[in-house]
Formats: structure tokens, sequence, C-alpha cells
């Protein structure tokens, strides 16, 4: 049904191009981009390259820090009234309004794009994790005091896997942050990657390149989501979410 | 008679000021070892404070808790508790949610296997041990939770509504369980209710509770025989105790 849709979609996208007469420059029949896209692979893989290097490093960095972060601030009534109000301001902010001040401190290399790729990633990482460690119920608490099992059996056994699925809903927002914000920091100055190459093109009124650079940041995307979806369900696979899914 | 169980004076007050809540007390009420004694009484009377406080995991506003002779101050590992909502994870089957409890006291698995599996034998889950809570009835989840809060051999029980939500029949086969596990280990076990029969059936002695803040109404001895299967339940002795509960209900205003 889905599958049969889909198609329908391009079916009726390669035909309408020509029906109604439209203009190469403005829009190209999916057969086209296709075509196209092929004869510039080389460029666009080692564009998606760079940029995954982006998406990848910014992610990572992002769940290397915000998960001690959000523990951190959930086990601590000091780090509670100082740093997470700090947090919840600059979540505020959009992150993304950064990339030019970062791309002139630092030029146009991978760092600038790193952190900002970062920056999308962290705050709903964070948020989530304090979520997550805060919320175990009053039952399971009661449970593990009861069994005088002590801070650190008590958080192996009980708290981390019961914070596990809400840390995963921060995870996965991370996962559709990154890619978006790797292109529109790439948008705003760089000399390689997925958002420069679709820029470039663009501006060359080639938008069968663009739809391929397009279709490869996708994909991009979709890798990094279907990664954290398959260690969610490795790691969580009773939680309700996955069962059902 | 060595007193396993002793309330002094225990009165428990949440919040401050204005907004303070009476909830329970003061009451004085010894329980001796190996009784089977239910806390009869209408909701919100404080019960489950009650059962909290026995535990040490509520500290009392006055009065004292005494287990075995020495003051409950902060929570006892030596008591088993069925929380009113039940305490299986999901992420564990039925066996590693017992394990669950001898791991979080560092006790051996290996050493406990035996054990863990006739417990769930004795209340008929050995065919479920390698289930996730999330596929058992909820006759089978209390059964569960019941096998997690007694596998470190409590001495003294607290269960808390275990049967409330289930239906009559399924109610009426984990009772029967309840009882033969009682009569094998004899602990001293303080069963929440609200069900006068169930009460009787299960009682050495049955403590009915005034409504908020709850005290003690009346202690009621339950001089049958053990077990109590299906004769005792229909003998008018049996009919005489409901009955004298039920009145003390319907003083209340509650039936
Ligand atoms: N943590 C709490 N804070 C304030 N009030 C509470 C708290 N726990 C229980 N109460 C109140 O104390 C009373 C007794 O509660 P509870 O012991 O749960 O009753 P029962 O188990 O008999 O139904 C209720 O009125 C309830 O609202
Ligand atoms: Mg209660």
């Amino acid at each position: 049904m889905f599958i049969a849709f889909f198609i329908g979609f391009f079916v009726f996208w390669e035909y309408s191009v020509i029906w109604f007469d439209i203009p190469r420059y403005i829009l190209t029949p999916p057969s086209l981009i296709v075509e196209k896209g092929a004869a510039d692979l080389d460029r666009l893989l080692y564009y998606t390259y760079i940029t995954g290097l982006e998406v990848v490093l910014g992610y990572s960095t992002a769940v290397v820090l915000a998960l001690p972060l959000g523990l951190a601030i959930a086990f601590s009534s000091i780090l509670k009234r100082t740093v997470y109000p700090f947090i919840v301001c600059i979540e505020m902010v959009p992150k993304i309004a950064f990339a030019p001040l970062f791309i002139s401190w630092l030029g146009f290399g991978l760092l600038p794009k790193v952190i900002i790729v970062f920056l999308v990633c962290f705050f709903p990482i964070v948020l989530n994790a304090i979520l997550a460690f805060n919320s175990l119920s009053e039952e399971l608490t009661l449970f593990s005091r009861s069994t005088g099992g002590g801070v650190w059996r008590t958080f192996i056994k009980v708290r981390l896997p019961a914070a596990l699925p809400q840390c995963f809903v921060g995870f996965k927002y991370a996962a559709i942050n990154a890619t978006v914000g790797a292109a529109i920091a790439e948008f705003i100055g760089s000399d390689e990657g997925l958002g420069f190459y679709i820029q470039i093109v663009t501006g060359n009124m080639r938008p069968d390149l663009a739809f391929a650079g397009i279709f490869f940041l996708t994909l991009l995307g979709l890798s990094l989501f279907g990664l954290v979806t398959l260690a969610e369900r490795l790691l969580i696979p009773w939680h309700i979410s996955v069962r059902r899914g | 008679m060595s007193h396993q169980i002793e309330f002094s004076g225990v009165k428990k007050v949440f919040g401050t000021g204005a907004s303070a809540v009476h909830a329970f007390g003061p009451v004085d009420l010894s329980i001796a070892e190996g009784e089977f004694i239910s806390l009869l009484g209408p909701s919100g009377c404080g019960k489950s404070t009650l059962m909290l406080m026995t535990s040490g995991l509520l500290e009392a506003t006055e009065g004292s808790v005494l287990i075995g002779g020495t003051k409950v101050k902060g929570p006892q590992t030596d008591v088993g508790v069925m929380f009113q909502d039940n305490t299986l994870v999901p992420w564990r089957t039925v066996r590693g949610n017992v394990e669950l409890q001898l791991e979080m006291r560092g006790m051996s698995l290996s050493a406990n296997k035996d054990k863990v599996d006739q417990l769930l034998t004795s209340v008929h889950m050995e065919d479920f041990a390698d289930r996730h809570p999330y596929e058992l009835s909820g006759g089978m989840q209390q059964r569960a939770a019941f096998c997690q809060a007694m596998v470190h051999e409590p001495k003294t029980m607290l269960l808390d509504e275990p049967l409330g939500k289930l239906d009559a029949m399924t109610r009426e086969r984990i009772r029967s369980d309840l009882q033969n596990l009682w009569m094998q280990e004899r602990p001293t076990v303080i069963f929440v209710t609200h069900s006068i029969e169930e009460a009787i059936q299960l009682s050495t002695k049955v403590a009915v509770i005034t409504p908020r803040p709850g005290t003690i109404e009346r202690i009621i001895d339950i001089d049958l025989p053990f077990p109590r299967d299906f004769e005792v339940k229909n003998s008018p002795e049996f009919a005489a105790y409901v009955r004298e509960t039920q009145e003390i209900f319907r003083g209340y205003g509650v039936i």
C-alpha cells in the first residue's frame, strides 16, 4: 500500500513535468535525477562522506557529553537549581542562528559544522536524560530502598534500564536534528559537503543535481536514525514502543 | 509470647501547617510472631501509610514501630513488601524479576536457584518463568510479584492489597495458594484488603480500621481451623464473623 503510493508519487512527478511542460531548470523528472546524479556520483559520495563525518562527530560528542551531564543534573539538587534552568533557557535559543558566528570565528572547515551539529543534538539528549533519570516510579523507588541495595546497585539494576526508553526519545530527536544542522551549517559557509553541493548546483540552475544531493542527505539522515532505532531495538526490546513498532 | 511487631502511638501527618493531612493514628498494636493479621478499612484510612512506616520506608510523625524488639529507623531488610502497585520491571522475565530481589541484596543466584524454582512452582508459575510481565494476566503478575516479595525468606511480610485488582475467581485461587505458603513458612503477615471475606478466610486476626485518620476500631480474633477451605467458608461461624465485621462498616456508613 505504502510502496504503491510511493511509486505512484514518483510516476506522477515524472509525467507531470512532461504534461505541464515544466522547464528543466525549475524541476527535473526523477529519471533525469538518477541519470545526472549517477554521472556525478564521485562528488556526491565524497560530499556524503564529509557531511556524514560532521554528523557522526557532532552527534557522538553530544551523546558522550549530554548523557553524563543529564545524569549529574538528575541526581544533584544543586545542579538542578543552577545548571538546569540555564540549559532550559539556552534550549530556547535557536542554535542554528549561531552558525554564521562559528564560521566567522573558526573558518570554513569541519570544526564549526561539528559544533553546530553538536549543539542541535546536545539539548534534546540532556533534557530527555534528566527527565528519564528523574521519572522512576514511586513503587520501584520504594522497592529499591526496601532491598537495601544501595545507590550503585539501584542505578545499574533499576534506574538505568528504567530510564533507557526516555533517553532514546532524546537520541532519536537528536538524530533527526543532526543532518538538518549539518546541511544548514554548510549552506551558511563551506567549501565541501552536501549542503555546499546543493547550494552550488542550485545556483547553476541544476535542480536535477540538487535533488540528487537531497537524496543523499536524506539517506544520511535515515542511516543515522536507523542505527539509533536498531540500538533501541537491541537495548530495550521489552519497551512498549518497540513491541508495537 | 514474643511480639514480632509492636506499634506504640504510631501517627502520621503529611505536610505541615494548614495543608497538613492527618493520615493515620495514633495506633497501638502488637502482632505476635507467625500471626496473619488483616487490615480492613475504607480507602484512604492510612493502610498503605502504615505498611510503609512498618517497613521503614516512611518515617512516623509520632510514636515508634518495633520489629523483633528493635526500633525501625531506616528501611528494614528482613521484611518482604508487596506494594499496592506491583514492582515487576518490564525488562526482566518472571524469573529475572524474582532474582532482582536477590541481586539487589547481593545474594547468590546459583545458591538460590532451587528456592526460586520452588517458589514459582508453589504459585503455579513454573511454566511462565521465562515470560515477561506484559505477557501475563493480572493474576499471574501478582503471583510473580508475590514470589519477588518473599524469595529472600523474610520473617515479616507486608502485603498491600495484593489481590485488589483481580477478578473474584482468580482471587479465590491465589488466596488458597497464599494460605498454603503461609502455613508452611509461618512468617508474620500484615495483609491489606478491602474484602471482608478475604480477611476472615486468611487471617488469625482482623484489625478493623476507622475512616481517616485511621485508628483501630476493633481487633477480631478469627478462631477457625486452617486450612480454611470451602467447608470452613460455608460454616455458620464464618458467617458470624462476616456479619460482625459488616456491622462495623455499617456503623461508618461505608456499606
Ligand atoms: N505522600 C503523601 N502526601 C500527602 N498525603 C498523603 C501521602 N500519602 C498518603 N496521603 C494521604 O494519606 C491518607 C492515607 O493514604 P493511604 O495510606 O494511601 O490510604 P489507604 O492505603 O488506606 O487507602 C490519604 O488521605 C492520602 O491522601
Ligand atoms: Mg492503600
